[in-house]
């Protein structure tokens, strides 16, 4: 193909030696052989056949470097590989050899070499020409092979797909000098987009390291990201070789005999401004040149710069710059298309930090202001439009109408920004005048946890059967008088009362101390005092004290808390303990029953105990006792062998006591269960 | 244990507010059965106490004898399976749960209950109902698909099964599901209403209340008698005996709003703005709903300080902010709308009235 060119140069380029050994290789290769060796042929016979045939090839193609030397830039690279494929056989498969010669650069003790680099800088290319070049016999495998089974026919392995060929291909370098792969002298595995290999394939990178390790033949990684997740461990088994991209003028050099070769008449500048354009990708500056060959043979520096301008490969830009921009001063000179692009460079963060934001600018579209009355107003129609934004957000999400996206992020970010650009000030001292990052990010996430811990709460107040409320009642309407019946008393009685009074609330409520906690939390607002100020730290310890002492006895309150079998929720230590929860798990209607008058039954009897301690006569606790003694009768009825055990035993006046009694109605009941 | 709690009526004779719906309900499953119900009613108004006292009027003491279970439900849903946690209250005869906690799956805990419960039909014998009951806790927030298979399942299966729904507004509950309820409004208690609550609870601690602080607190509960009885326990633990003017302490969050309130009427610029968005998100991260700190509080607060004129513009804005804010997802940026442009027409009114 070089041929075709001209001739003259490429000679100029490459020694007779080489070129020979080029075409020898060409035929031998099997890669693009056929077009190869064809059209090496053909050079040589009559000028209109060639047309015919270049015709058919993109220039990407047909302009493919053909010895190693021609590859534009990264020269050092190259020659690097070369040593490194030219030595492999003596280094690492006549070990004795290897053994006397050890004094090789650590770099080349690596049976692999992972080249890396952005797309279009000749990566497959060297990899290629250097193998050709060497003698080797290619075998290229990229990421899109490896899915399908078909690709059996690049080498037939035995189990017919590309995975087993592989195997057998580095498993048996003797091959190569038997069967069918003797004309091969030697082979080489060339292992494309390994960046965009996943588990799916093969095992993934584990299995190529595997085979790094075992391999008899060398290895060839090529990715684009070297530093991507899914390669940090391949990189340690391999030489690393990094492609930079060429420089422009390197580029241009190139592109310009392309071009002579072409007939295309264009100027250096104006190939240095494509070189530039492109981001030194080769394969899209040919791309982009013979795209425009077809319209004009004469490329100026102004055809190159307009047809580029909307074609540039998409930069990364940081959310925070793209609000930058959007906001910027001169932001409304900017033309809709370019202030989509900044918005859809992130559609999630950049609303959230135009939302965060707005307020901090002054906008310049208000002229003079001297109330703020616009600006406020301004400031008005921006928060309108972000409330769009969020129910446009709300019909992509939750009913996938995805096509609204743009919709969605014109209300969400660009019309607030054109309404607000400007200067940005900063409105609090101290504060530094940059965008700051979205706050609603975190304080969704504490709100979430914030709405668990409540939940919490409110399962084990449901769980006390003492009230039944549902959970924003609970917030709004028991929190605060909640955070006073436990607090309050800590603060104005004496210690031991109040503890006692707060715990005996607890109890009745079946909160526990994480709840205590919760509460007091949720109840705290910026710039007011936390509830649980003026506390003393003696007080507080003395609760946790009392609280603990009588923890054993609530276990079964929270019983019920317990998971079902198959949750994620690992069920609270000291639950788990005391209850196997098979109970629970098994359900007749009938144990379910009785279950429930087991745990009525230790409720009142837990607060009799309380009532016991206490010695203070109090209506409520009477109201309970009345209602144990129901209960009493109930489990006459239901469960004759868990009467004798203990539950009619009069209120114990240990909580020891009572412990075990306790402990014997429940094996007692559970007994009665197995029976039935 | 709270007095609000403590002395919440268990049976239907005993009510002292809604005595008349409370006779009507005995005498409706006195025939041993009873069609879908529907409560709704303002929050505090008694609905869950009337619900818990048919049922045990219907299933006699063991109704009350509930369970807490957490259940996970595994639902096949076509393609794929979803896996839900949902707590819910049971007895023997009813299961009462909070399907709108399940967020937009909601629609799938609808379905598979009901049909779980038609499987386990209880038995006919010695008194006992051939149904159970699934009482539904708020379901004016279930989403459109979940009321619509409500509609279906509940023709479906009325033979093993009752619903009793409940909610505080009517008009976000589908006409379909109305239709085939039967209604059944709780209202507000009035004034005079809690202040017999008060004093009967008052009579059984055996306190003194003045009937002027009775009232006072009647006044500031909204109308909310469970708000009552809590202030008033409140009350009684900080101050008594009672004195006249004894102050009514609000809610934390009640407070605050007000904080809020008087801020954006003193002041209204950008920088007030942000700060109220910092105020507003802690309330937000305190759990208080956004519809409440909106509609409830923060409008009715920045009435009572508001020119008359005014009024009925922040009301329609108030309005349409809210909807927005059903609609949306991130209710700050709603309220956030609200507050700016409140101040942008507060602004604006002050300029033009004092110049």
């Amino acid at each position: 193909m070089i041929c075709k060119s001209k001739p003259t140069k490429t000679q100029s380029k490459t020694s007779d030696s080489k070129e020979k050994l080029l075409e020898k290789e060409v035929q031998v290769s099997l890669l693009s052989k056929k077009t190869a060796a064809k059209y090496s042929q053909s050079s040589i016979s009559s000028q209109k056949k060639k047309e015919n045939f270049a015709d058919l090839l993109t220039w990407t193609e047909k302009y493919r470097p053909k010895v190693p030397n021609d590859i534009v830039g990264n020269q050092s690279i190259v020659k690097q590989l070369h040593d490194w494929l030219a030595h492999w056989h003596d280094e690492f498969l006549h070990k004795k050899n290897k053994a006397i010669s050890k004094k090789q650069p650590d770099g080349l003790a690596k049976k692999a070499v992972l080249i890396s680099g952005t797309p279009g800088i000749g990566k497959s290319t060297s990899a290629m020409l250097v193998s050709q070049m060497l003698g080797f016999h290619v075998t290229e495998v990229n990421a899109s092979d490896n899915r399908g089974k078909a690709d059996a026919k690049i080498i037939k392995g035995v189990g017919g797909n590309t995975s087993n060929s592989i195997k057998e291909l580095i498993g048996n370098e003797a091959l190569s000098e038997s069967k069918d792969w003797s004309k091969y002298a030697k082979s080489v595995l060339i292992m494309d987009e390994v960046d965009g290999m996943s588990a799916g394939d093969r095992g993934g990178v584990a299995d190529l390291i595997a085979s790094i390790k075992t391999t008899k033949i060398p290895i060839i990684c090529i990715c684009n990201d070297r530093y991507s997740q899914k390669l940090k461990s391949l990189v340690n088994y391999c030489m690393l070789l990094n492609f930079r991209k060429p420089t422009k003028q390197q580029m241009a050099k190139r592109l310009l005999q392309i071009a002579h070769a072409e007939g295309i008449e264009v100027n250096e500048i104006a190939l240095e401004e494509l070189a530039e354009r492109v981001n030194g990708d080769m394969r899209m500056a040919l791309n982009q040149l013979q795209y425009m060959s077809l319209s004009q043979s004469v490329i100026k520096y102004d055809d190159v710069r307009e047809r580029l301008l909307s074609s540039a490969k998409d930069e990364d830009i940081s959310p925070f710059t793209a609000v930058d921009k959007l906001f910027d001063f001169k932001g409304g000179r900017m033309r809709m298309d370019e202030r989509i692009d900044l918005s859809m460079s992130d559609p999630d963060l950049v609303p959230l930090i135009v939302q965060e934001n707005y307020i901090n600018y002054r906008p310049a579209s208000v002229g003079k202001d001297d109330n703020g009355i616009k600006r406020m107003n301004t400031i008005a129609r921006a928060a309108d439009s972000i409330g769009d934004g969020d129910i446009i957000n709300v019909q992509i999400r939750r009913f996938r109408q995805w096509q609204l996206s743009q919709a969605g992020s014109l209300a969400s970010s660009i019309i607030p920004a054109a309404f607000m650009h400007g200067n940005r000030e900063t409105l609090e001292p101290g504060e530094r005048n940059y965008n700051r990052f979205g706050g609603w990010l975190g304080k969704n996430s504490t709100l979430g946890k914030n709405l668990r811990l409540l939940e919490d709460a409110h399962i084990h107040i449901l769980a006390s059967q003492t009230s039944n409320v549902d959970r924003e009642t609970l917030r709004i309407d028991y929190w605060s008088h909640l955070v006073k019946q436990l607090t309050d008393p800590l603060r104005i009685m004496p210690k031991d009362a109040a503890v006692q009074k707060v715990v005996e609330f607890m109890d009745t409520y079946s909160l526990s101390q994480e709840d205590l906690d919760t509460i007091v939390e949720i109840s705290k607002f910026q710039g007011h005092p936390s509830p649980m100020d003026g506390i003393q730290p003696a007080v507080k310890a003395a609760l946790t004290k009392a609280y603990k002492q009588g923890s054993s006895l609530r276990v079964v309150k929270t019983a019920d808390l317990i998971n079902l079998p198959g949750l994620k929720k690992a069920p609270k230590k000291r639950i788990a303990a005391l209850l196997e929860p098979v109970e629970t798990g098994l359900g007749e209607e009938n144990d379910d029953a009785l279950l429930e008058n087991e745990e009525e039954g230790s409720n009142s009897e837990e607060t009799d105990i309380a009532f016991n301690q206490t010695g203070d006569k109090k209506p409520q606790l009477d109201l309970l006792t009345d209602n144990r003694k129901g209960m009493e009768v109930q489990l006459d009825l239901k469960n004759e062998e868990g009467k004798s055990s203990g539950w009619k035993t009069t209120p114990a006046s240990k909580a020891r006591g009572s412990r075990s009694s306790e402990k014997g109605g429940r094996s007692g009941s559970s007994g009665s269960k197995r029976k039935r | 244990m709270l007095w609000v709690d403590k002395y919440r009526p268990r049976i239907l004779d005993k009510m002292i507010v809604h005595e008349e719906v409370a006779q009507n309900l005995k005498k409706l499953v006195s025939e041993q059965d009873c069609p879908h119900l529907l409560f709704y009613g303002p929050p505090g108004s008694g609905k869950k106490t009337l619900i818990m006292a048919l049922l045990k009027e219907m299933f006699g003491p063991a109704a009350e004898k509930v369970k807490l279970e957490q259940k996970a439900w595994k639902i096949d849903a076509g393609t794929r399976t979803i896996e839900l946690e949902l707590a819910m209250l049971a007895s023997t005869h009813h299961v009462e749960l909070n399907p709108s906690d399940a967020g937009f799956q909601d629609r799938y805990i609808v379905q598979e209950i009901i049909k779980e419960m038609a499987k386990n039909r209880p038995i006919d014998s010695k008194g006992k109902k051939g149904f159970k009951v699934l009482v539904l806790n708020e379901v004016d927030k279930l989403s459109k698909e979940a009321q619509h298979s409500l509609r279906r399942t509940m023709e479906k299966y009325s033979a093993s099964c009752r619903l009793i729904l409940c909610c505080s507004s009517s008009s976000r509950v589908t006409e379909a599901v109305r239709s085939r309820c039967l209604n059944i409004r709780v209202n507000a208690p009035s004034a005079e209403e809690i202040v017999k609550v008060l004093e009967f609870i008052a009579k059984k601690e055996s306190i003194q209340l003045p009937p002027e602080f009775a009232a006072r607190i009647a006044v500031q509960s909204c109308r909310s008698l469970r708000r009552a009885i809590l202030s008033f326990e409140t009350c009684r633990v900080q101050q008594y005996p009672f004195v006249m003017n004894q102050a009514i302490p609000p809610m934390d969050w009640e407070q605050y709003v007000s904080e809020i309130a008087s801020d954006i009427m003193k002041e209204q610029s950008p920088k007030r703005l942000f700060q109220v968005r910092g105020k507003i998100y802690e309330l937000l991260v305190n759990c208080i709903p956004p519809e409440i700190i909106l509609k409830v509080k923060l409008l009715s607060e920045l009435l009572k300080k508001l020119d008359a004129e005014l009024k009925h513009e922040v009301c329609h804005w108030a309005a349409y902010y809210e909807h927005r804010m059903r609609l949306g997802q991130k209710a700050i940026f709603h309220i956030e709308a609200f507050i700016a442009k409140f101040m942008s027409i507060y602004k604006e009114f002050l300029i033009a009235t004092f110049g």
